[in-house]
């Protein structure tokens, strides 16, 4: 079976000034179709910025990322942009909502650059809404959220064209630990019964056993260990 | 994004910032409305005055003058290259009126005479100047058009034309209801009779003229006091005159010179007994010049056959001076002027446009984050650029709709103004302001151009946040 996502040797190193900081030196992963791999390591260990190179919205110093068969690196910014629309679903630790919109409008935003059609736009965010739990909260804005129906807003948004991958940067961090747990079996059901493939960022170990098919350890740039999570069927 | 999207998307942010999308475009409302006021002021000097050149046929006559005038000079005060006229130049006379008659392209030509007169209608009295009118020029503006009655029908006739004008000095008002109205601030008193034009045509109008009286100038020579100047002995002569027709002057920037005064034909008013200088300088012994006329009036057929006749006229030894020939000079003095006009609408403008740059950078500040999510959900550049640039396009066409509506009120309410202040005498209501179609769309044209020049450094800037330092969280 080829893996859906694969990371062949990716370095990234940011530039200030003339001091070289490699923040990722030499990644190689693969994750299978419908996998559900958790990322941990310790602040700083590089793990957003893993995620961001996957995500399509940062390019990588050297090696590859290749989804689905096409290698990013050598995609312009306009077939980045693509891949960021359909191919992969972002979450972040701070939702990244947009204040002004409310709950619906959140994800028909994202259905709009998906070019969903018009009509059906309203109904589908309203099915995905539903999906994650919030029937009833669609009208509201994110500042008459709780964080763990915020966080719901932005894992529908992040599903709203149909994304093969969801990109979850510490998901939780911003949240109790009852609401985190529900936003992680929130995740865990998608990943079951929506097949979509799910790479997580978390510091919450227990979580990231409970969850997770495969848990990887970033330090220095590097995978150190891998095991089995024991959300492994 | 499709671009319908796109433009709802720009259309909620703008929504949004109410206040200051309202302030913003109110800065392109004014830069229009100053463009659109001042130069449809331009164009509307320039209507009006090529208009009146139309309707006066000015582009088509010309005057001969005895000497050769160089205009340009005599308009940049280049007084020293004139030629004064001196003793061969040939006076002005019949025998010239005929040679240039008998040019190709010449349709009129008559001498200007034209001297003062009292006149009495009924009880009514006025002075005035009378001039001489070949009846030849009845097929010509502005005689072609007489307002009231008709023109002379020949040189001989004992006919004679009023004018509005001087009406209301004999203290007559026009009732008919076609007349020009009075200019503002004349107010009719007490004595003044409301007429319609039916009562005046075919009345009898005496005309009264001083001559030298022979006798008293004999016996003063007699007595040995030779008469000065102001002293000369001088007796009145009366003619009686039928009026034939009433000429007004309706709104029009250029009055016509051979409007003014009352009309006689020719041969008649050659005939009314008068004192001309020439004749004192006879009587008191000195060397009279030939006599001759001060001008001639010429008129061509076409504006084509003016040039041809102006150079044949000159080869005479006469000056020529033409109005018409002044048009493309004219055409470049309305280009300079629409141009200054313009530029105090295009500065406004680009104060405007300012605004513009400021308000945009100033929210794709506030907005990074939000551009950065826009970017992390699928939005490309392309489409960042293009929400940023509808945004100051729009604020370019409502400015530009609001403005074109500023700059129209602003003409109308100058045009009641300028009417009721400057408007000469006698003269119809004149709209001083024209807003041609070109204005129109061009000045809408405008408003968008530059908006969207406006937004083209802050759409790039948008287009160009970096996703992951945008979503960084705080
Ligand atoms: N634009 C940048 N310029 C320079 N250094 C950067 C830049 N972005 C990130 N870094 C550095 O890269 C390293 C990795 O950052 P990253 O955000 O990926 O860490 P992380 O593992 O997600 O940490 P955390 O758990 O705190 O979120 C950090 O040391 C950070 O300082
Ligand atoms: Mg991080």
């Amino acid at each position: 079976m080829t893996p859906i996502l694969r990371t062949i040797d990716l370095e990234k190193t940011y530039h200030k000034g003339s001091i070289d900081i490699p923040v990722l030196r030499g990644v190689t992963l693969d994750v299978n179709e419908g996998e559900f791999v958790t990322v941990a390591g310790r602040s700083g260990s590089g793990k957003s910025t893993l995620l961001n190179l996957i995500g399509g919205l940062d390019t990588a110093t050297a090696g590859r990322i290749v989804v689905r068969g096409a290698d990013l690196s050598e995609m312009d910014r306009r077939d980045l942009a693509l891949h960021r629309r359909h191919t992969v679903g972002m979450i972040f630790q701070s939702f990244n909502l947009i204040a002004s919109r409310t709950a619906l409008e959140n994800v028909t935003l994202a259905l709009a650059f998906g070019e969903h059609p018009r009509s059906d736009r309203k109904s589908r965010a309203a099915e995905i809404l539903s999906r994650v739990g919030l029937a009833d909260r669609i009208d509201h804005t994110p500042g008459e959220l709780s964080g763990g129906e915020a966080q719901r807003v932005a894992i529908a948004r992040a599903l709203a064209n149909s994304p093969d991958i969801l990109l979850a940067d510490e998901p939780t961090g911003n949240l109790d630990s009852r609401t985190s747990e529900e936003i992680a079996a929130l995740l865990r059901s998608l990943n079951d019964e929506e097949r979509v493939t799910v790479i997580m960022v978390t510091h919450d170990e227990a979580m990231a056993d409970a969850v997770s098919d495969r848990v990887l350890r970033l330090l220095d740039g590097r995978f150190v260990e891998e095991q089995t999570g024991g959300g492994a069927p | 994004m499709k671009f319908g999207d796109l433009f709802q998307l720009s259309l909620e942010n703008l929504w949004r910032t109410k206040l200051r999308s309202a302030l913003t475009t109110l800065g392109v409302v004014i830069g229009i409305g100053v463009l659109v006021s001042m130069v449809s002021f331009g164009t509307g000097v320039q209507k009006n005055v090529t208009q009146g050149f139309l309707d006066n046929d000015l582009f088509t006559r010309l005057e001969v003058i005895p000497a050769k005038i160089n205009l340009d000079d005599v308009m940049s005060g280049n007084i020293g290259d004139i030629e004064i006229p001196d003793e061969d130049t040939p006076p002005l006379d019949d025998e010239v009126v005929e040679k240039i008659r008998a040019l190709p392209g010449v349709e009129v030509a008559f001498p200007e005479i034209r001297f003062p007169v009292r006149l009495k209608l009924g009880e009514r009295e006025a002075r005035t100047h009378l001039r001489a009118m070949p009846a030849s020029m009845g097929a010509f503006k502005p005689f072609s058009e007489i307002a009231y009655g008709r023109f002379f029908e020949s040189d001989g006739e004992g006919s004679i034309i009023l004018s509005q004008k001087l009406l209301r000095n004999l203290k007559i008002n026009l009732s008919d209801d076609d007349a020009p109205p009075p200019p503002t601030g004349w107010e009719p008193d007490e004595e003044m009779a409301s007429l319609p034009s039916d009562s005046l045509i075919g009345r009898e109008v005496e005309i009264f003229t001083s001559v030298l009286d022979q006798k008293g100038l004999a016996r003063a020579f007699m007595m040995g006091v030779p008469p000065s100047p102001s002293r000369m002995p001088l007796r009145e002569e009366t003619v009686t005159l039928t009026v034939v027709g009433i000429q007004t002057t309706p709104g029009s920037f250029v009055s016509d010179r051979l409007q003014s005064g009352v009309l006689v034909p020719t041969e008649t008013a050659n005939g009314i007994p008068r004192l001309g200088f020439t004749s004192i300088w006879e009587v008191l012994g000195r060397d009279a010049d030939a006599g001759g006329y001060p001008s001639l009036y010429v008129r061509v057929g076409a504006i084509q056959d003016l040039e041809p006749v102006r150079e044949a006229i000159e080869e005479m030894g006469f000056g020529v001076i033409a109005i018409g020939d002044q048009l493309e000079e004219f055409k470049e003095d309305f280009l300079i002027m629409d141009a200054l006009l313009g530029a105090v609408g295009i500065v406004a403008l680009i104060v405007a446009s300012l605004g513009i740059i400021n308000t945009m950078v100033t929210s794709i500040l506030e907005r990074t984050r939000e551009i950065g999510i826009m970017k992390a959900i699928g939005g490309s550049e392309t489409d960042i650029r293009l929400i940023f640039f509808v945004e100051a396009a729009t604020v370019g066409v409502l400015g530009g709709i609001f403005g074109l509506a500023l700059g129209w009120g602003v003409t109308r309410l100058a045009n009641v103004i300028a009417n009721s202040y400057i408007r000469p005498a006698g003269v119809a209501p004149v709209d001083f302001f024209y807003v041609p179609v070109w204005l129109i769309l061009g000045a809408l044209a405008f408003a968008v151009l530059v908006s969207l020049l406006a937004g083209v450094y802050p759409a790039m800037r948008a287009a160009r946040v970096d996703p992951v330092k945008a979503l960084r969280h705080d």
